[in-house]
């Protein structure tokens, strides 16, 4: 039997510091768990919808809809899921719309502390209970703000008297812990920042919300170009006064490249080391049009060479 | 219209705002330093800086308060404040704002009943917008108290920049609740908390919330409202002054976005909430751009790059090496420009004001001065 894929899970959750590329990973991600056969639903949270559009397909909104072969994306948004939640607690459509569309019972409920988040995080995990798809990935929030929203449930357990929401709470932890259906991907780039944030996010999933780690990415590395003797003679031109004018700017655009596939060597190693699992490293793209489906593809294709 | 130039010289309140990840807290960092060398006293309040770039300012062991940053740090780069000039630094502690907010604001017998309260304990942590909240009444408070000749705010990372200017009201929302009043009726009015706690729960309304989320927890949510009703009136107040403030010629904003379509679709739009809110922007700020080497122009292709002279001779295939490197760096520059374009146009005619991608992060005194270098174009001049 061959190592266990991460793509049998059910839920998949992305996450990383702001502007590393989750989205992107996720919708590539999506590609390369359809094309092993898998049925997808990438959901994207509260925000302007964009995997629909990366994947060249019609915007998707707050209801479930196809995006590409065998994926479905959804917006979860916070008006619709807590509707959909309050219709199923109180069974009858009277009732809510005679007490939730009252405007100051719906300003009171915006202000539940996490309730929103909940009924959001609520809507993905039904799905999750769904046998509609085989796997759910979720395009998380930057790191901040996706670990208040996965310690929601247990804060609610710690804090709520026992009741409906308390008991919602606990089937929601019960799926976000268990590391045989759900694993949180972390996105990173060979940067200080990125990186010291993508350890900390693993760090608090090990020891504060127990979720266990699925891929780590490093997005937008630069594979290594010039060897030792290229550098070498690199260096002296640089240094050396015969040097041609016009030879100069290429010469820093080399030391330049050089730089930052080093970075990329040394980030990877290092999140290797302290996160002890396999580094998956994705490459910078140089599109010369608008960023779209084909560059999605390439993605997809290094990613799926590289996972189980 | 107010430039950074003169800006820098005149307000007394500067705010960096923008997407998280694009670089605010260095950009504020680097303002801050540049009016202290033009002999102002200027204070940076940062939210969460970098490790080594809160070292350089000295910020490691601090807590919620502001620390001078040493001269001789200043002297290490090569730097020297003139006149009465003094670069100070803090590092914000959201949480313990609050609770200073709510020891100022509300009676001493209050207080530890509301600071244990759970519901205290999400508006000061996780309530969205509360951290914008309270950073701003910690940038008035900063203003208020005279010490500064220019305080620098550098402005929490939300998940959407959008989040800044609507914040305050949010949290007044939440306060300001009627919900409460109609939930509890007019003996909340009275002070009679503990007859209208009992009868909460029992209306057609109340009973069927209580459903949903739990009887206990509306009486332990409406009760907390209560309690902060005593804070509102100062709340509200100071929101106001801030707003005044902020829309004053007395602040300016600079807007930092980098040059990739998710931050620029974000710095359009948040640029225009400025705008709609009369807020005055200095200038917007692209960070991390990256630059074509030619500078626009034709580069030399690679059988010209090996006819070039150097005193050696070079390792078999490096000239197409070079020129791929030279072809990546200007797809690079290309691309950033494409993105730059439409954030130029869309701000027209606020300045966008481009710092290129250093090959290092920022993290010492000496790199915010080479920031300065492209933020500044006048000579520094004692006031």
């Amino acid at each position: 039997m061959g190592t266990p894929s991460l793509l049998d899970r059910s839920l998949l959750i992305n996450t990383g510091k702001g502007g590393v590329g989750k989205t992107t990973i996720t919708a590539a991600l999506a590609l390369v768990a359809a094309s092993r056969g898998k049925r997808v639903l990438v959901c994207e949270l509260n925000t302007k919808e964009r995997i629909s559009t990366l994947l060249g397909a019609r915007e998707v909104g707050a209801e479930v809809g196809p995006i590409a072969e065998r994926i479905d994306g959804i917006v979860v948004r916070p008006a619709e899921a807590m509707r959909e939640y309050a219709l199923m607690k109180l069974k009858f459509r009277a009732i809510y719309h005679a007490v939730f569309e009252n405007r100051i019972v719906s300003r009171f409920l915006r202000f539940v502390p996490s309730l929103p988040e909940l009924v959001m995080l609520g809507k993905i995990l039904f799905c999750v209970r769904e046998a509609r798809w085989d796997l759910v990935i979720v395009d998380a929030p930057a790191t901040g703000h996706a670990l208040t929203f996965l310690r929601i449930p247990q804060a609610i357990i710690d804090t709520v008297p026992p009741g409906n929401m308390r008991s919602d709470a606990e089937w929601m932890r019960d799926i976000l812990v268990d590391p045989a259906r759900t694993a949180v991907d972390i996105v990173s780039l060979p940067e200080e920042m990125p990186v010291n944030e993508s350890l900390m996010l693993a760090q608090q999933m090990r020891d504060v919300l127990e979720m266990s780690i699925g891929h780590v990415f490093l997005n937008a590395t630069r594979p290594p170009v010039f060897d030792a003797e290229d550098r070498r003679v690199l260096d002296a031109a640089q240094g050396s006064d015969g040097v041609d004018p016009r030879l100069a700017p290429a010469l820093e655009a080399a030391r330049a490249h050089t730089i930052r596939a080093d970075l990329s060597i040394r980030y990877h190693d290092r999140l290797e080391q302290e996160l002890g699992r396999p580094i998956v490293d994705l490459p910078l793209l140089f599109p010369k049009t608008k960023f779209g489906r084909a560059d999605v593809e390439r993605i997809a294709a290094t990613m799926d060479a590289a996972v189980a | 219209m107010v430039g950074l130039d003169e800006a820098i010289r005149t307000r007394r309140v500067i705010v960096c705002v923008g997407s998280g990840g694009v670089g605010k807290t260095t950009v504020a960092a680097s303002v801050a330093l540049k009016a202290a060398l033009l002999g102002r006293r200027a204070v940076v309040c940062t939210i969460d800086p970098a490790k080594r770039l809160a070292n350089a300012l000295g910020l490691e062991e601090l807590g919620n308060v502001e620390a001078r940053v040493d001269d001789d740090r200043l002297r290490a780069a090569g730097l020297e404040p003139t006149g009465n000039g003094e670069l100070w630094a803090m590092m914000l502690d959201l949480k313990r704002s609050w609770d200073e907010f709510v020891q100022r604001h509300l009676p001493p017998e209050k207080h530890e009943t509301i600071l244990n309260n759970r519901f205290y304990q999400t508006l000061s942590s996780a309530l969205a917008g509360s951290q914008e909240y309270i950073a701003l009444e910690k940038l008035y408070d900063l203003y208020d108290s005279g010490t500064y000749d220019l305080v620098v705010l550098d402005t929490p990372p939300t998940a959407q920049a959008l989040d800044f200017l609507e914040a305050p009201n949010r949290v007044l929302d939440f306060l300001d609740n009627d919900a409460v009043r109609t939930f509890l009726g007019p003996a909340v009015a009275a002070g009679k908390v503990g007859l209208s706690l009992f009868r909460l729960g029992s209306s057609y309304v109340t009973k069927t919330i209580s459903k949903l989320i739990g009887v206990e927890t509306v009486q332990e949510l409406a009760s907390f409202l209560m309690e902060m009703q005593g804070m509102l009136g100062v709340s509200r107040d100071r929101a106001a002054k801030v707003k005044t403030l902020l829309g004053s010629d007395e602040a300016a904003f600079i807007l930092v976005s980098s040059p990739n379509a998710l931050t620029v679709d974000e710095a359009i739009y948040f640029f225009e909430l400025l705008v709609k809110e009369r807020m005055p922007v200095a200038t917007v700020v692209a960070n991390r751009v990256h630059l074509d080497p030619y500078r626009g122009e034709e580069p030399p292709t690679a059988p010209e790059l090996a006819a070039m002279s150097v005193p050696f001779s070079p390792p078999e295939g490096l000239h197409e090496r070079l020129a791929n490197a030279v072809a990546d760096a200007r797809a690079l520059a290309e691309r950033d420009a494409r993105h730059l374009a439409r954030l130029i146009e869309s701000v027209q005619p606020t300045p966008v004001i481009r710092i290129p991608r250093f090959d290092r992060d920022c993290h010492d005194i000496a790199d915010l001065w080479k920031i300065d270098q492209h933020l500044f174009t006048g000579e520094p001049t004692a006031p």
